[in-house]
């Protein structure tokens, strides 16, 4: 039996195979490309900063600040200054933070047979595109960071309107996703406390619970976590067990002969991405306690996902408290990057996982260019007999319903998927 | 040489390329009529949904004077003289009567993404919420199937009456095998031909929709073109940039229901109450272009003193969209802004043409000839830009001459 799944972006098609009325395999293809790396191929190293973002209209940002850490790990050493680290890990949170409202409210709302509201998707991601766009220029596509840091030159102002959007943001999430003080969220270890509280996100869990969906939604409680930043940490994470030594080497790319995108694994491996992964690698208490109680169900899956927006938001703001205005945007490298042959790669964590890029640059040019995207880790299809995360995920269930709920707790993106 | 001057100066001169942001006193009264006309018999007909505008704003806290304000503000924008302004408070009232279907081809989602961010306050997203949005995959609940079945309902309930949007290239390449759509594998080009096919009018929305954007960029792997390569005879709107501001898709419907009629385009199709001024006519660093203040590499005085961005590579000066005027993200910021420049995304071929990375000042690109309307500048500029020189001997005097320090101009 086939299902079509489309959203948040793109469509991905899901072939179900049934043995004794359970859900036995499951293929996923996904259905279109534009080969934004034969693009990328032959041309100059700076255009991927304005090629890139373009590779996906919801988490571009995150391609964005990928592509100029790659292109800056070409040197050897290259001095970027505290304000332009600090700002764009701003500008990539705020990105993380609108794409988690948005999937909540638009994909996995309407899922529970919960009216859809526009409004409540829209309100909070435009504060945050509002945000981006005070540094961006613009959002979605923006190209504010370049080889040497940023080129905007905030001012106090801005940083007034943007501590403002911030707040708006907090309030709104504890108007309307969790009645809980976002501090006290932060300290909070026993998921049993919250499901007592009210809002959007307690109504989700209960009716988890109630519908008995509790089991649904495990795969191999395997996670990784490549992109560090001062809040998140590199690492895997395997049945809780947390190491912290991984190299971007190791991960490797299989083509599909059925879909366009391609699988990834790590030492042969397929691994969760996201945000439960980056809770588990961080050791989160809230999540570690539901991950306790429920595993990598799609109840703790849904619930690191929204929770990583306030700890987000108030993160931001100890970043902000960081900022020296008056220390340099943009510090010129010692060479122009094309004057030498070299090759970098970069990770950063999007809203739905680890991003990679790999450059390298061959006489002043794009001599290869390759992207792997988070939803390759979480969504692609395994190899024969070797599951990919969300076709593991959804073996086992009854009818096709409560896969595609599944499918979409791992956020479907699949212009990114293949670019 | 002097050929190509007479040339450019007849581009500039023609009748056609004119924005005419005044047309005489009876064409807007007959015009007045017939928006009046239009928006009884629009009132007369069946909502396509049951929204109700003036609920919706004071459900948002919006009062009438902020809607008031809001409704100036557009009717500037659809170059109309205040006069229209009643009309167009009706027409927003009234949007639920123009049904919309919107499809998603060889696209990133950015220009959905930019018209859920639409310009406020608030109350472009009403008018959102309240645009009768029949289809729109990444909107609506429903999916697969379901999804499937809602579109054809769609287009069978309002045949001939639908505004079709489209967002994302079409790729040619492998016959179409680059991108398909459904169960069936229909082709991204079989699909918005099926589609387009019972339309009222199509509107192309974004740099790949329009003109191929950036899939199209060599070597274009997937024989990405842009809709009016392929949908022939419907009347067609380009409005393209990298993503499409989301002011000038609300103004799109807005004037179809106002006047029945699409808005007056340029011949790239764009329309020319957003398309017809380039970014450089109305850049709030456009002084210091002229005082010859240029940033001359990214972190330097000029860039913390936001001096003209040109040399940086901005296309400002080729580049027709209002930007400059209505920004982004609420108005919050552009490009130009935060002092990265254009990149000239509403341009055909913009990635091959223009690439942000190849300052003009020495690289061998002109100004897109060949019928783009523009018009003429006091500074010449335009002119100059076209024959390729201009700008050049202009950024090229202020350097010769030293930075900003010395004076500058020459």
């Amino acid at each position: 039996m086939i299902k079509l799944i489309e959203k948040i972006e793109g469509e991905a098609k899901l072939n179900f195979h049934f043995k004794n009325n359970k859900i036995d395999k499951v293929d996923v293809d996904f259905m279109s490309t534009r080969h934004i790396e034969d693009i990328l191929k032959g041309k100059s190293p700076l255009d991927a900063l304005v090629i890139n973002p373009r590779v996906c209209g919801i988490c571009g940002h995150a391609h964005l600040i990928a592509t100029v850490r790659a292109l800056e790990d070409c040197y050897e050493k290259i001095e970027i200054s505290n304000k332009a680290k600090i700002i764009r890990e701003l500008t990539l949170n705020f990105e993380l933070i609108q794409n988690h409202f948005k999937w909540f409210y638009l994909t996995i709302f309407p899922l529970f047979g919960l009216k859809q509201n526009v409004m409540k998707a829209v309100t909070p991601s435009q504060l945050m595109g509002k945000a981006i766009a005070l540094f961006g220029g613009q959002y979605p596509h923006t190209s504010y960071a370049i080889v040497g840091g940023v080129v905007c030159e905030i001012t106090q102002m801005d940083l007034i309107k943007l501590e403002h959007y911030i707040d708006e943001t907090i309030g709104f999430f504890e108007k309307n996703l969790l009645d809980v003080d976002v501090q006290m969220l932060q300290d909070c270890d026993n998921v049993m406390n919250l499901l007592s509280k009210s809002g959007d996100l307690v109504d989700i869990l209960n009716l988890i619970e109630t519908n008995g969906w509790l089991e649904y939604g495990k795969s191999y409680d395997r996670f990784i976590v490549f992109g560090e930043s001062s809040y998140f940490a590199k690492g895997k994470s395997i049945k809780t067990r947390v190491m912290h030594n991984l190299s971007l080497a190791d991960v490797l790319e299989s083509a599909s002969t059925t879909s366009f995108a391609k699988s990834v694994h790590y030492h042969g491996k397929y691994y969760e991405v996201g945000p439960l992964a980056r809770a588990m690698v961080k050791k989160t208490p809230l999540i570690k306690d539901a991950h306790r109680k429920y595993k990598d169900s799609m109840f703790t899956r849904i619930l690191a996902r929204v929770c990583e927006i306030s700890q987000l938001l108030l993160h931001c703001k100890s970043l902000i408290a960081e900022l020296d205005l008056s220390e340099p945007s943009y510090i010129k490298p010692k060479m122009e990057i094309t004057s030498f042959n070299s090759s970098g790669s970069s990770a950063v964590e999007a809203a739905r996982g680890t991003l990679i890029h790999k450059v390298v640059i061959e006489d002043s040019l794009i001599k290869s260019y390759e992207i792997i995207t988070p939803t390759q880790w979480n969504l692609c299809g395994g190899v024969n007999e070797n599951h990919g995360v969300s076709q593991k995920a959804m073996i086992g269930l009854e009818n096709t319903e409560i896969a595609e709920l599944v499918f979409k707790s791992f956020d479907v993106c699949s212009v990114c998927t293949t670019h | 040489m002097s050929d190509r001057i007479e040339g450019v100066k007849k581009l500039f001169t023609s009748k056609s390329a004119r924005v005419e942001t005044n047309k005489g006193e009876s064409y807007y009264l007959d015009l007045f009529e017939k928006c009046q006309t239009r928006l009884s018999e629009l009132r007369a007909s069946q909502p396509a949904n049951r929204l109700d505008f003036s609920g919706l704003l004071n459900d948002n806290g919006i009062d009438r004077r902020d809607f008031m304000k809001w409704v100036s503000a557009t009717t500037a924008m659809l170059m109309l003289p205040p006069m229209f302004s009643p009309l167009v408070a009706e027409a927003a009232e009234l949007m639920n009567r123009a049904p919309v279907i919107w499809l998603e081809l060889q696209d990133c989602a950015g220009n959905s993404e930019a018209l859920l961010r639409s310009d406020g306050p608030k109350i472009d997203e009403i008018v959102l919420d309240i645009i009768s949005l029949e289809y729109h995959e990444t909107l609506q609940a429903a999916s697969g199937f379901q999804a499937e079945k809602q579109l054809d309902e769609a287009i069978e309930t309002f045949k001939g009456k639908f505004l079709l949007f489209v967002e994302g290239s079409i790729p040619m390449g492998m016959n179409g095998q680059y991108g398909t759509i459904g169960a069936s594998g229909e082709t991204f080009h079989d699909h918005l031909m099926r589609v387009s096919k019972d339309a009222a009018a199509v509107i192309a929305v974004g740099a790949c929709a329009t003109f191929g954007g950036i899939p199209a960029a060599a070597p274009n792997p997937t024989g990405a073109v842009g809709v009016m390569d392929v949908v022939k005879g419907k009347p067609l709107v380009n409005i393209p940039a990298c993503p499409a501001n989301p002011v000038n898709m609300v103004g799109v419907v807005m004037h179809y229901v106002l006047t029945g009629q699409l808005p007056e385009l340029d011949s790239l199709l764009r329309p020319k109450f957003a398309f017809g001024y380039r970014i450089h006519d109305n850049c709030e660093r456009r002084a210091h272009f002229d005082a010859g203040e240029y940033v001359e590499e990214w972190g330097d005085e000029g860039a913390k003193n936001n001096f003209c961005l040109y040399k940086m590579g901005c296309k400002g000066p080729m580049t027709f969209n209002n930007c400059s005027i209505v920004r982004y993200n609420e108005a919050v910021n552009w490009p130009i802004g935060v002092g990265r420049g254009c990149i000239g995304c509403s341009e055909p071929d913009f990635w091959d043409k223009y690439a942000y990375e190849r300052p003009m000042a020495n690289a061998k690109i002109k100004a897109p000839t060949g019928g783009v309307e523009k018009t003429v500048d006091e500074f010449g500029l335009g002119l100059l830009t076209a024959a390729g020189i201009g700008i050049g001997i202009h950024a090229i005097a202020s350097a010769v001459g030293g930075k900003k320090d010395d004076g500058g101009e020459a």
